[in-house]
């Protein structure tokens, strides 16, 4: 699998395989979010590709699934656990369509994995942090996806939920599928992941943990913090306003 | 039972009582199922101007007198996409456009109506509602407009509900996020002009978001609330239209009342169950 070419910002090129959990690190603004727009076109770019299975995103939809940021949810709407995975197999049951056993089989076979069928009737927006990404990963799988965008995914998750979310992680990576998880706080992801794109408006780095975490690298991270004149063109400063 | 029959069956033995029970039902179904979108989007403001909004379009259609779902629901339409153009072409802010729009619309309306209305526009029916004024035919394309619109919600309920909880993740997926605010939007017009002959101009938002939330204040199921919302809705509908009848007053503003009433109770019944709720983990 290949993800070629795609420019977010300033010349962003890289390539996650199967069975890789790529963690995407940089500081706050670095472009994190524009990014994993970019990739689930949610945004357009303003020049290159991004190819997920060597073809664009509009082939494989249903293939790619996305956790969103705590901000963009409208939690407003009272949904348990059980619907929100069951919204994962939306695509699936299809329009006008109700749905199906096996549907229902298969999203009760995410949550065990995410070990959330217990809490099945909670509110989302009631659980804590940690058990919400793992919702919304059940969501992904009910999905049927093999590659996973988590962004932001740790904040408001204390240690313990981050890890329970980690061995879940790995184990869906040990099954073969390519998970991206942005997060500003590198020393985490430095220990979970099997690369790490380093991201500041640019690539700083990609690689290992062991390869990417040199200490220019990190000056370049987050000693330049808002200060990359130059950069960010293409896409700053042109979020979508989809959530409210 | 005399006294049963003569207040809850006698109304009916006029035809126009049959045609205002029908559609108060109809308003009492239609506007909490949009309402609830309402409600957990924050869209009641929007919904309120859309009503106002339409005014001019009423008085139009009287004036030439055609049925005034003819002039309202193109004028509904056309306000939702301005306020959609101004936010995205002119970086107003969105209530700020809304207030703009409705407030614009609504003066043109009531200039239109004192001017030429003579006889033809009873601008007190249009605000408040005369749901007993209804004529067979509105009843008919309010029937066929309830059908459309339920028929759209209940079959793209997933969706709906998938796109409002999370739009990013909705249109990674491939849903049509865009165009099914524009449906939401839409339906909201369509149901807010339905509901016009019967709580008027000035109250439709009440029908639209009290029973709404007082439904989700009850129940902690998106999909249940819509279906309790229904019963809140129809229930305020029909009472309030019981109550129009008897005491000779106008139905919107206490299908309004009826409405607000159930909101009063819910609360309190939520206040008594957090107090339970609480003494118990104390």
């Amino acid at each position: 699998m290949e993800r070629g070419g795609a420019l977010v910002l300033d010349g962003v090129s890289f390539a996650a395989g199967p069975g890789c959990l790529m963690g995407v690190v940089g500081p706050n603004g670095a472009g994190k979010s524009t990014l994993f727009d970019v990739i689930v076109s949610l945004l357009p770019a303003t020049s290159g590709r991004v190819l997920i299975h060597g073809r664009p995103i509009e082939d494989v939809r249903g293939q790619v699934a996305y956790v969103p940021q705590h901000e963009r949810v409208n939690w407003r709407l009272p949904m348990s656990a059980w619907d929100v995975t069951l919204l994962g197999r939306t695509r699936q049951i299809g329009w006008f369509r109700r749905p199906r056993p096996e549907d229902r089989d298969v999203a009760e076979a995410a949550l065990r994995q995410v070990d959330m069928w217990d809490r099945r009737k909670s509110l989302v927006g009631e659980l804590s942090g940690g058990q919400r990404q793992r919702v919304f990963l059940a969501r992904a799988l009910a999905q049927g996806a093999n590659v996973l965008l988590l962004d932001e995914a740790f904040s408001g998750v204390d240690i313990p939920s981050q890890e329970a979310m980690v061995s879940v992680l790995q184990e869906l990576r040990d099954q073969g599928r390519t998970i991206l998880l942005a997060s500003h706080d590198i020393n985490h992801l430095a220990h979970y992941c099997d690369e790490c794109l380093c991201l500041n408006c640019h690539v700083c780095a990609c690689g290992t943990p062991e390869e990417v975490l040199r200490p220019d690298v990190l000056m370049e991270l987050y000693g330049s913090f808002g200060a990359v004149p130059g950069h960010g063109h293409g896409l700053a400063g042109d979020r979508v306003g989809s959530h409210r | 039972m005399d006294l049963i029959a003569e207040v809850l069956i006698d109304p009916f033995r006029y035809s126009f009582m049959v045609r205002a029970l029908v559609v108060s039902t109809l308003v009492g179904v239609m506007c909490p199922v949009v309402g609830v979108y309402v409600v957990v989007r924050g869209l009641g403001f929007m919904s309120d101007a859309l009503a106002h909004a339409v005014l001019p379009g009423m008085v139009a259609a009287l004036l030439v007198g055609a049925s005034i779902f003819v002039g309202a629901i193109p004028v509904a339409l056309a306000a939702a996409l301005l306020i959609g153009y101004l936010i995205k072409r002119t970086g107003v802010r969105e209530d700020t456009s809304v207030g703009i729009v409705f407030a614009g619309l609504f003066a043109l309306g009531l200039v239109l109506a004192t001017a030429f209305g003579g006889v033809a526009v009873n601008l007190e029916d249009i605000l408040l509602g005369q749901v007993l004024g209804v004529s067979s035919n509105d009843m008919y394309v309010t029937l066929g407009l309830a059908g459309a619109v339920l028929a759209l919600v209940v079959g793209l309920h997933k969706e709906l509900v998938f796109s409002n909880f999370d739009p990013s993740g909705a249109a990674v997926i491939g849903l049509p996020t865009g165009r099914l605010e524009y449906l939401l939007l839409g339906m909201l017009s369509v149901v807010v002009v339905m509901s016009l002959t019967a709580v008027g101009v000035i109250l439709v938002i009440s029908m639209l978001i009290t029973p709404a939330a007082t439904a989700l204040l009850l129940v902690r199921n998106f999909s249940r609330a819509i279906v309790a919302s229904v019963f809140f809705g129809v229930a305020s509908a029909v009472v309030g239209l019981y109550l129009s009848w008897h005491f000779n007053l106008p139905s919107g503003p206490l299908m309004a009342l009826t409405a607000i009433g159930f909101f009063g109770v819910a609360i309190i019944y939520q206040g008594q169950a957090t107090r339970v709720l609480r003494r118990r983990a104390a």
